[in-house]
């Protein structure tokens, strides 16, 4: 019985952590997948939020900025907010930049902000992190905490989906979609392209910084080793690519997917011998990479496919638009 | 979502064939960083938990003659991924006790959201940070790695008897070394000392010419370095005696290896170094019980926190056998009764004769390899520290520090 309760609970904890993925993975999916902005700096955003919330909520401490216990309503707000107007800030002085060259430069800023949380000892406690972060619902009784933290999770995530769904489907996610294709013509039809990317950048920015918030809040602890690129932002990209790019449905889904290999793995790989097991750790991160592989050669567009929201159609459309419009 | 529920399926699948094939099995956690930045630190640590385990079983087994099984989960030294190991272990193996996490950052999260709420003890061999002492852990929380506080305040006062009196000091960003660096700042200005200036460097740089040339400024008669020494502790005094800036040296146990003799030259460092190190008592009985069955195994004994990691597991596996059985609740208590006086003392490598005094309802107090492991009101054990200078035969020569 206590078998089939700690699965249970173990279930619980994978999809908290895979939703709190498909958030970052919703995230990219505006900027990446809708508008074509290759941002390598997700963990950046990642940390502003999970510290913004954190150190708003927080008893006060000697070891760091704190003492405000706000409530977590403000506190997720805050974090969006903050991560917004500095995703604006980044915006303007970045986004200009072609793909490539965005990447770049927004791994290069992510760096910049984790190495300013990172040192700036007096607010962040530095290297050592902020501990005893309050996490909503812990004081109910278990599993009811547990469930009650992935209920607001996937809460969440469904107002996000449908709010993403909604701007899809409007004027506003058309533009995206043709800024995308092609930024010139989306010019010439007289779109302010900086405008568009604008808004793309810092609406994704604003969920990744939510999806930090609720990090901090999960694991009760925050330190500059929880916002590394590799599981802040490569993974993410995985799970966005595997899931489906521009679909949101393949985006939520990929972050499942994709954190469950990650962390089931090790229930099997932890039954080998000790010696084996020690070397099989290092081959979960090569499953990744291998599960991107597999799942890129059968489906080269991500598992959901991008669906192109039906043009309202008059009579001299041609079926020929909607195939055309999801060849990249 | 078929995916999904497949995935999931075939996870509760396995897991369930695998937990219920052995029913005489006791299965405790061992979560450490296998993975990620201090990954051949944890080498010799789990080969030292896995030793005690192996102790248990070859002299006995756990209560009537069950298996100890070791359960190894990675924790990559991110609290992401020591909470995911942690509530691994914790739920889906159903072990009776946790030992680990190894770094500060994962431990911190991984008792705070799963080992603390789930009601399972947790001892850490390694984690240093003192925060770890304040949370409120329901008396679940141990460790047998001392508390950073301590090795900073033994740093602090061997540097203040040595008659030095006005120093500087750099550390390198990373959590354990900046927060013994802390605790030495406070400590040796409390003593009556000056930190001329304090610099924190960022490690894997190629020069730090520029960062000990501030540094220098004010007259300081020396340098305290909290680094590791390969990412930049020895790139530090190399740059600190090509321009004759420092020639007197405090370090961390971070600094401690013997690259360090190699690389920068013994005739260079004689009387100018000392270094402080989180040591068993070597003179002592129990860490040489441990040195000579960890020795055969072809291990280094002297590897940081291995005697921690052997006494870690030994001490779970102590507590449940006087526990009585394999129940979560009754570890903690357990624990600090087979830790502490009074008591016959066992030492590291005597399982058999610990399981007699048990079943004869005789009090024990393991003395651990790494010291008493006597555990205070949080869940902590005081520190033995070593100073190490280099010795006539160029080599690091080691003394106790009373």
């Amino acid at each position: 019985m206590d078998q089939f309760y700690g699965i249970f609970l173990y279930i619980i904890s994978l999809l908290t952590m895979g939703g709190i993925y498909a958030i970052l993975a919703l995230g990219l999916n505006i900027q990446w997948g809708f508008t074509g902005l290759f941002n390598a700096g997700i963990a950046g955003f990642f940390a502003i939020g999970a510290y913004v919330s954190a150190i708003l909520t927080t008893a006060p401490s000697l070891r760091h900025l704190g003492g405000y216990e706000l409530p977590y309503v403000v506190s997720f707000a805050a974090a969006m907010v903050v991560s917004g107007i500095i995703a604006w800030a980044v915006g303007k002085v970045c986004l200009k930049l072609r793909a490539d060259y965005l990447a770049i430069a927004t791994i290069g800023i992510a760096e910049i902000f984790r190495l300013i949380l990172k040192n700036e000892t007096w607010a962040t406690n530095g290297p050592r992190g902020v501990s005893m972060i309050p996490k909503p619902f812990e004081t109910l009784p278990e599993p009811w905490n547990h469930l009650c933290f992935l209920g607001l999770i996937l809460a969440v995530i469904v107002v996000i989906y449908l709010l993403l769904e909604t701007a899809r489907n409007s004027p506003w996610g058309r533009v995206m979609t043709a800024i995308r294709e092609n930024e010139k013509s989306a010019m010439a039809a007289g779109k302010d392209i900086e405008k568009f990317r604008m808004e793309a950048f810092v609406a994704g920015c604003m969920l990744m910084a939510l999806a930090g918030a609720f990090i901090a809040h999960y694991l009760k602890f925050i330190g500059p080793n929880a916002t590394d690129p590799l599981t802040s932002t490569f993974l993410v990209w995985v799970m966005l690519v595997v899931g489906g790019s521009a679909n949101n449905r393949g985006a939520i889904l990929g972050a499942f997917l994709m954190w469950t290999i990650w962390s089931a793995s090790e229930i099997l790989t932890s039954r080998l011998p000790d010696e084996l097991a020690i070397r099989t750790a290092y081959i979960r991160i090569f499953l990744i990479g291998l599960a991107l592989q597999i799942f890129l050669q059968r489906f080269p567009k991500g598992i959901f496919p991008e669906v192109r929201p039906k043009p309202e159609r008059r009579q001299s459309v041609s079926d020929g638009v909607t195939d055309n419009a999801t060849s990249r | 979502m078929s995916y999904m529920g497949k995935f999931l399926l075939a996870v509760s699948a396995v897991a369930l064939a695998a937990s219920t094939a052995n029913a005489a099995e006791v299965k405790v956690g061992s979560v450490a960083g296998v993975t990620g930045p201090i990954a051949e630190l944890v080498d010799p640590i789990i080969a030292a938990r896995n030793l005690a385990a192996q102790h248990v079983n070859d002299q006995g087994g756990l209560l009537s003659g069950d298996t100890l099984k070791m359960v190894l989960s990675d924790s990559a030294c991110d609290p992401k991924a020591g909470v995911d190991a942690g509530g691994k272990v914790v739920n889906v193996e159903q072990v009776v006790a946790v030992v680990g996490a190894s770094c500060s950052g994962a431990t911190n999260g991984m008792v705070q959201s799963v080992t603390i709420p789930a009601g399972v003890v947790a001892l850490s061999d390694s984690a240093t940070a003192p925060s770890i002492s304040e949370l409120k852990d329901n008396d679940l929380v141990f460790r047998v790695a001392p508390s950073d506080a301590y090795q900073g305040a033994a740093l602090a006062k061997l540097a203040y008897d040595s008659g030095v009196r006005k120093l500087a000091m750099t550390y390198s960003n990373d959590d354990y070394n900046a927060g013994i660096a802390g605790v030495f700042e406070k400590e040796f200005a409390a003593m009556g000392g000056t930190i001329t200036a304090n610099q924190a460097h960022e490690p894997n740089k190629a020069s730090y010419r520029s960062e000990l040339s501030t540094l220098s400024n004010g007259g300081p008669e020396g340098i305290a370095i909290f680094a590791y020494y390969g990412s930049s502790g020895i790139a530090i005094i190399r740059n600190s005696l090509e321009n004759g800036l420092f020639d007197r040296f405090f370090a961390a146990d971070g600094m401690f290896d013997t690259s360090v003799i190699e690389q920068i030259g013994a005739d260079n460092l004689r009387d100018r170094i000392s270094i402080t190190q989180s040591a068993s008592d070597y003179a002592d009985s129990s860490y040489q019980a441990f040195e000579k069955i960890f020795s055969a195994t072809g291990k280094d004994p002297k590897a940081p926190y291995a005697a921690h990691g052997y006494d870690a597991s030994f001490l779970i596996a102590l507590a449940i056998e006087k526990a009585g059985s394999a129940d979560r609740s009754k570890i903690a208590a357990a624990l600090r009764d087979v830790a502490s006086a009074p008591g016959e003392v066992v030492r590291p490598g005597e399982w058999k004769k610990a399981k007699e005094l048990i079943a004869a309802g005789k009090d024990i107090n393991y003395e651990g390899a790494s010291g008493n492991v006597d555990f205070d009101g949080n869940g902590d054990v005081g520190g033995i520290y070593s100073v190490n200078v280099v010795g006539d035969d160029g080599k690091w020569a080691l003394s106790l520090i009373k």
